[in-house]
């Protein structure tokens, strides 16, 4: 057989190009261009100069990023808290998915599932000052029913090791609603004939959930998560920021790439830094992803991304 | 909204370049046909133009109907109209730099020291002045003192329009007049040891309010408490580096190595654990809390208290002078840019000497409307009929000693104390040796950031007391500041001091 040109290919198929064409052009436009603005992190930028224009200063702009030892500090609480966050909110989803679907009562249930899904539209900004009303040492939530009850006062914002338990459960409750409107078409789409043999068969509930819904969204699983690990060295930077704020003693806890780099440059910005961080970030991120698709593509070639 | 900050900043300086095609040449193009086109001073008005201005400040709720009146004055004597932009206290540092990287076409902003002026320019983020601001805004010019166009040039080339009303070095402590004669304290508090009288006070009668104005921000104690000791700080930047200006040959010195450091922050942890400010303090957010009564005092400078004397008239607000050696600020600490962005730096200009020069402008401009936002009295002094309407612009640097006015209010003391200061200050001599020092950065990016990261995460919880060992945690911070490269800082730091003094004995 002859092999066919790409020629070959638009002629026999117009009608597919056509209609892939916007999508193409988009991709193109918004995440294909703007990468070569990653030369910036190999450059000392002005600003009259542009971005073309300014002149190369070599590995210098990643200096800040590693000179103190905190680059290996940040990377790790970045990966830690990625996949911390992946794990809770993943697994809650399902189970949320899970049980929403269970449900019989068709009001509770849908009210349930807006009530979880409400977070998602609360902006971090918002969530900050929750998160400030609730554990600040002389008005806080906590702190005000612990000393209702004579108990003594917790200062929150000098225990670093609590935060991450936090910030993992605000982030959960964040995204869990909105990571379960897709598990909840999943678990939907199972067939539901075969639950109900199961069930005449005798299986009970936890019988059918574990051998017959689990392994049906296995594959929406796997690609869930292989999304998500493409942004793992990317931290929430507005989710943190928001959080955490300026409490210097939460930093060696809470710290991510994003929010360093933020600190480190507010008093004297400059763009090549900032780049180079983002830099890092996307070679990282591109190993990564790289590295799980092919170990998932040796497991089961139907699962891998690409 | 996710990763807001990383990806606008790149993704913005992308835009920037592909859409002007040649980023490059516009900035030269405005400022070589301002030079080279040999017209007359005045501008051409023909045609109808809006300026953008930025300001830091709370936007005020009147601000809309102020623009209303004041551009009916601008149309007719320039042809223009001026939209201001406000950008909050609480969120200045994050946005103000983003302003110039992002590409947005803008006039003029406020700039001073504190948002890193010499930074900004020095990577070429406003358009050049050199022969413009002569051309297009002859009467300001003619007012400049060569030592403000000096402190102004960055690399050869003037970038700023400075203030033309002087400012001065001090900090000191605004605190509340009525609760201080209630606690019996009858001196003026511009002591650590009188703060500590009054906040003992405040801690034990007034547990509505915080002692001292603590939120994050960061603090400010360690300015006050090297300001009252005589020493200054080498750039308003890089506030964790001192040296002493009344030496012959001063060090500069990180501030946990300062002499009586280890005092200090042992001080300041007895204040936070006699609660004088929040335990939450830095992740609290809210700026305005002594002037709405939530604080006892806030440490700043002697406009901040103007200002709250007048916010607050029943309160009789004090100002102590917790300065040493007090000197003028340099001019660049209000100053006008014009961004490199800008279409129309002639307009600009031309507007910027009319708000500098002609009282009706600036009245509107400053005040707002008379009869609506302000009114005067019979000495020309103003008083703002609605502080939450209007109080007065944030773009100071328009003030000039001609066109500005006296608040009606503003206590007397607000004239003797400037007037004791300028007796004190000669030129040449202490703090005011150094008002022309301006330092450059380029050969420390990396360390200055690293050091800017420590000085957060382990000085300001020193600072703020919240430590259990202080001695342990100043070990700790100096390790950081360390390993960020403290010591390349230094160095280089008193290399351009020492190059400093040299050419002032020339």
């Amino acid at each position: 057989m002859k092999k066919e040109g790409f020629f070959d290919e638009f002629k026999k198929n117009k009608a597919l190009f056509a209609m892939a064409a916007p999508a193409f052009l988009l991709v193109l436009v918004m995440s294909y261009f703007p990468m070569s603005g990653l030369i910036l992190a190999f450059k000392e930028y002005r600003y009259n100069l542009g971005v073309f224009g300014s002149p190369f200063n070599g590995l210098q702009n990643f200096g800040y990023l590693f000179s103190s030892g905190t680059g290996w500090l940040i990377t790790r609480n970045t990966i830690l808290y990625n996949l911390l966050n992946l794990i809770t909110s993943q697994l809650l989803a399902v189970i949320i998915a899970i049980f929403i679907t269970e449900i019989n009562a068709k009001y509770f249930k849908k009210v349930t599932q807006t009530v979880i899904l409400l977070p998602y539209f609360i902006s971090w900004v918002v969530v900050g000052v929750f998160v400030f009303s609730i554990f600040n040492y002389e008005t806080g939530l906590i702190n005000s029913i612990i000393q209702t009850f004579g108990g003594e006062k917790v200062n929150f914002y000098m225990m670093p090791m609590a935060w991450p338990i936090i910030i993992c459960a605000f982030n959960a409750w964040k995204w869990t609603g909105y990571n379960s409107v897709i598990y909840i078409a999943a678990v939907t789409g199972v067939d539901g004939e075969i639950n109900e043999a199961a069930a005449i068969d005798g299986a009970t509930i936890f019988q059918r959930i574990r051998y017959i819904t689990l392994p049906s969204i296995r594959p929406t699983l796997v690609t869930m998560i292989l999304l998500q690990v493409g942004r793992i060295l990317r931290g929430d930077f507005e989710m943190f920021y928001q959080i955490v704020g300026n409490n210097g003693q939460l930093f060696n806890a809470t710290d991510v790439i994003d929010t360093y780099v933020f600190r480190s440059l507010i008093t004297n910005p400059d763009i090549g830094m900032t780049a180079a961080a983002t830099f890092y970030q996307s070679v990282l991120c591109f190993a990564i992803i790289m590295i799980v698709n092919t170990i998932v593509k040796k497991i089961d070639e139907d699962y891998a991304l690409f | 909204m996710k990763k807001r900050v990383l990806a606008t900043l790149l993704a913005a300086a992308m835009g920037l370049s592909l859409l002007t095609g040649c980023g490059g040449g516009s900035s030269s193009g405005g400022s070589a046909s301002g030079g080279g086109s040999g017209e007359a001073a005045a501008v051409d008005t023909s045609k109808e133009v809006e300026l953008v201005m930025y300001v830091i400040s709370d936007r005020p709720a009147g601000q809309d109907i102020v623009d209303e009146n004041l551009n009916k004055l601008l149309k007719e004597k320039l042809n223009c109209t001026l939209k201001i932009n406000w950008i909050g206290w609480a969120e200045y540092a994050q946005k103000y730099p983003l302003l110039f990287s992002s590409g947005e076409a803008f006039d003029m902003a406020y700039c001073a020291g504190w948002l890193g002026f010499s930074n900004l320019a020095r990577r070429g983020a406003f358009m050049e002045l050199d022969t413009m601001l002569q051309q297009y805004a002859p009467d300001n010019y003619a007012l400049q003192s060569e030592t403000a166009l000096a402190q102004a040039t960055v690399d050869g080339h003037l970038y700023a329009v400075p203030t033309l009303l002087p400012t001065y070095t001090t900090y000191g402590a605004i605190y509340r007049g009525d609760i201080a004669s209630e606690a019996g304290i009858t001196d003026t508090i511009d002591t650590f040891e009188e703060v500590e009288q009054y906040c003992d006070y405040i801690v034990a009668n007034h547990p509505e309010m915080e002692a001292i104005n603590e939120y994050s921000s960061g603090p400010e104690t360690s300015l006050v408490w090297t300001r009252s000791n005589g020493l200054y700080d080498i750039d308003a930047n890089l506030r964790f580096l001192f040296y002493d200006p009344s030496a012959e040959h001063p060090t500069v010195t990180p501030l946990y190595d300062l002499d009586g450091a280890t005092d200090f922050y042992k001080r300041m942890k007895e204040w936070s654990d006699k609660g004088y400010w929040s335990k939450s303090a830095l992740a609290d957010t809210d700026s305005q809390k002594t002037q709405n009564g939530k604080a006892g005092l806030t440490f700043h400078n002697i406009d901040t208290w103007s200002g709250y004397t007048v916010q607050q008239p029943d309160w009789d607000f004090k100002y102590g002078t917790m300065t040493k050696d007090v000197a003028h600020l340099p001019f660049t600490q209000d100053c006008m840019v014009i961004s490199n962005t800008s279409k129309n730096p002639e307009r600009a200009l031309a507007l910027w000497n009319l708000i500098t020069t002609d009282q009706e402008v600036y009245d509107a401009f400053y005040y707002g409307i008379e009869g609506t936002t302000y009114e005067l009295n019979d000495q020309g002094q103003f008083t703002i009929l609605d502080m939450d309407l209007y109080s007065t612009n944030a773009m100071w640097a328009a003030r000039t000693m001609e066109l500005n006015r006296n608040q009606a209010g503003v206590p007397e003391e607000y004239d003797t104390i400037r007037q004791g200061w300028e007796e004190t200050i000669k030129d040449g001599v202490g703090t005011e040796k150094f008002t022309g020092f301006v330092l450059d950065t380029t050969n420390i990016t990396t360390e200055v950031a690293a050091c800017t990261n420590a000085k957060q995460q382990y000085g300001w919880p020193l600072e703020l007391g919240y430590t259990d060992d202080v001695e342990a945690s100043i070990e700790e911070y100096r390790q950081a500041m360390k390993a960020a490269g403290i010591d390349k800082v230094v160095e280089e730091c008193q290399k351009q001091l020492d190059a400093y003094i040299e050419s002032l004995g020339q």
